[in-house]
């Protein structure tokens, strides 16, 4: 019972937080209790019978651990799974708090969290994985952690942590190495795409480095075939269907990571048939906003009012989605957003909106790469929509309350549909 | 030698109402685009404040939170004065300068004693200030910003950060913004000041580097943020009816 005092602290600051603010507070029981008791975290994650089970890795990583945590749930297992946040201690804690015992443990089989490759690194130390399962390292986010070397040096250190398996993209050449480096220490299970895939992804798979060779369908999980929402996998060398929550080969490789994982986690119990069911079960994946259809293509809207919406809406943006960001003539002084820490975006295609240039100062600030600076809203849609159809997510357009009603009047959209945020 | 820099904040639980804390991520970001380390520790615990920081940034805060900023600031009083005597630079804004001076008269007579670290003192004005600020400073250049404070500051005239060009500053008729004293720099300027005027972040980089026996150079990540900051405040000038940069 040695956490019992720092747990209960935690549940009256969340009992304060909520009185003072109805809904809200969440990651101050976190702050709390990780100041008075800075060992509460990682035991609480080292206790779960099932097992630690960590995601990591450039990008995928978010939908990657939805599908496994479905996959896993459909199994019968009892899950406990992070909401992504900026700040993983802190959220993680509080997150905890909400289902702990006065011991500190949580009374479910395993736990499965996504983790930041920066923040994942950091913690990681204190950390016993069953599971680590690795998607990729890519050049998209290499102006937040300088270089690919570097992404790659802090996933080995959470893959270092690992007691059972494994789990990494074989046709990442980094991660591939990563495994080797591991090889005598613990087991390993593999996924990726067949060439023909390979070949009929226009802008390649994105990792900073491509393995040379594809890997054997015998030897893990491979992605087949993939048409629109639809994909083929082949796993233990049987071909399964999977509907996917959204278009594009990422989505289904990231599927074939998630089943990999529930294979390594679920052992003899592991139905690769229950597994794509739930898999396929699973929402579309958009962010906080209102997805709207111009021209045949759609486009998400997430608006920011003040710092709380600012960085709860934007931590909820796909990292790899195109994005247009403007700000307007509605916030007088942008200083105040300045506590908002914007680099989970990663990079903004235009920035836009008569207080372009200092929204642009602050992504700078924050290492996001900027496409460019348009002061004209209107010829800053018009381009934004322009621009051909990504490979991987959806183009979102975020924006101040000034610049959405700038931007639906510009696209002759109803005033009355307000965005839901 | 890698030169490794550490920017202590303090309190910016209390003290960021306008982000003015960010200021020492503006310094360590900085720091980082010129080939240096850098960490930024928030103190918001006496015992959080690290043994020989590189430089202090105090934001401003809400009335509600004096007593308790100014607490903690009391408790790392000794530590505040020697940095300031070594020329460690410390960067004050708003109720943070208030708190450094030699108190604030409040409406109601009472007064919070201060630190006494700055000449002058806050007292009471006859409406709060809340617009654009354009400064004139001997040292650093076209200063331009934000300003937003209920009180004037007197007593700080043998030594400020420059002339009014737009806006109040200090107030009481001076045409005076701010105080400096060393490489302590006190101002009403809120928000992230030193990305807005990189001159004035690069001078306290430059002085933070020589105490530490290196040389600074702008990297060049901080000359692209810094075209980003010469078009904000473009927009700033041009709106005001200021000459441009």
């Amino acid at each position: 019972m040695r956490y019992a005092p720092a747990i209960l602290v935690g549940r009256s600051v969340r009992t304060l937080a909520r009185l003072r603010k109805p809904g809200g507070g969440s990651a101050v029981p976190g702050l709390v209790v990780n100041r008075i008791a800075p060992g509460y975290l990682a035991h609480a994650l080292n206790s779960f019978a099932g097992g630690l089970v960590i995601v990591s890795g450039s990008s995928g990583k978010s939908t990657t651990t939805k599908m496994l945590v479905a996959a896993l749930r459909a199994h019968g297992r009892s899950v406990f799974t992070n909401p992504s946040t900026a700040n993983i201690s802190q959220g993680l804690t509080s997150a905890l708090l909400e289902e702990a015992d006065l011991s500190g443990r949580i009374a479910r089989d395993i736990a499965v969290l996504e983790m930041d490759e920066g923040h994942g690194a950091l913690i990681a130390p204190q950390l016993s994985p069953r599971v680590v399962a690795l998607t990729n390292v890519m050049v998209d986010q290499i102006d937040r952690f300088h270089d690919p070397e570097m992404v790659a040096g802090m996933l080995a250190r959470i893959a270092h942590r690992a007691t059972g398996t494994v789990v990494v993209n074989a046709d990442d050449a980094h991660l591939v190495e990563l495994a080797e480096a591991l090889h005598d220490r613990v087991q390993f299970l593999r996924f990726g795409v067949t060439t023909e895939v390979l070949d009929r992804s226009r802008h390649g798979l994105g990792h900073a480095r491509q393995s040379e060779e594809r890997l054997p369908a015998a030897d893990g999980v491979l992605v087949t075939a993939v048409d629109g929402r639809l994909a083929t996998l082949s796993v233990d060398g049987f071909e399964h269907t999977i509907n996917l929550p959204a278009r594009g080969v990422h989505y289904a490789t990231d599927a074939a990571a998630a089943l990999a994982t529930a294979k390594a986690v679920l052992g003899e119990a592991f139905d690769a048939g229950v597994a794509c069911a739930a898999i396929g079960a699973i929402p579309p994946v958009f962010g906080r906003g209102e997805v709207v259809s111009i021209d045949g293509q759609n486009v998400e809207f997430v608006l920011v009012q003040n710092p709380a919406s600012f960085q709860l809406n934007i931590d909820t943006v796909d990292t790899d989605a195109p994005k247009l960001f403007a700000i307007g003539s509605d916030v007088r002084d942008p200083s105040y957003f300045w506590p908002v820490d914007t680099s989970a975006l990663g990079s903004v295609d235009i920035v836009s909106g008569s207080k372009a240039a200092e929204l642009a100062l602050q992504l700078a600030y924050d290492d996001v790469r900027i496409g460019r600076v348009e002061d004209d809203l209107a010829r800053a849609i018009d381009d934004f929509l322009a621009a051909p159809p990504p490979s991987r997510g959806m183009k979102t357009i975020i924006f101040s309350a000034d610049s959405m009603r700038r931007t639906r009047a510009h696209l002759g959209l109803t005033a009355d549909t307000e965005v839901v945020s | 030698m890698t030169v490794s820099i550490t920017v202590a904040v303090i309190a910016p639980s209390l003290l960021n109402t306008n982000g003015d804390a960010e200021n020492a991520q503006v310094l360590a970001r900085r720091a980082r685009w010129g080939g240096a380390e850098a960490v930024v520790v928030p103190v918001e615990h006496p015992d959080d404040l690290p043994p020989d920081p590189d430089a202090i940034v105090i934001g401003s805060g809400s009335d509600a939170d004096l007593e308790a900023a100014r607490d903690l600031l009391l408790a790392i009083h000794d530590e505040l004065r020697v940095a300031a005597t070594r020329g460690v630079p410390i960067l004050a804004v708003g109720t943070g300068l208030e708190l450094l001076s030699w108190g604030i008269e409040h409406d109601d007579n009472t007064v919070t004693e201060g630190l006494g670290l700055v000449a002058g003192r806050a007292v009471a004005n006859t409406a709060r200030v809340s617009d654009d600020i354009v400064v004139a400073s001997p040292r650093f250049g076209r200063l331009v910003g934000f300003e937003n404070h209920a009180r004037a500051y007197v007593g700080a005239e043998g030594s400020p950060l420059g002339r009014v060009a737009y806006g109040v500053g200090n107030g009481r008729d001076s045409s005076q913004e701010g105080v400096v004293m060393g490489e302590v720099i006190g101002t009403h300027l809120h928000g992230p000041l030193l990305a807005k005027n990189p001159a004035m972040a690069d001078h306290l980089l430059a002085s933070m580097f020589t105490r530490l026996g290196a040389g600074y150079v702008a990297g060049e990540r901080a000359v692209e943020a810094d075209k980003h900051a010469a078009r904000a405040r473009a927009a700033i000038l041009e709106r005001l009816g200021q000459t441009a940069d």
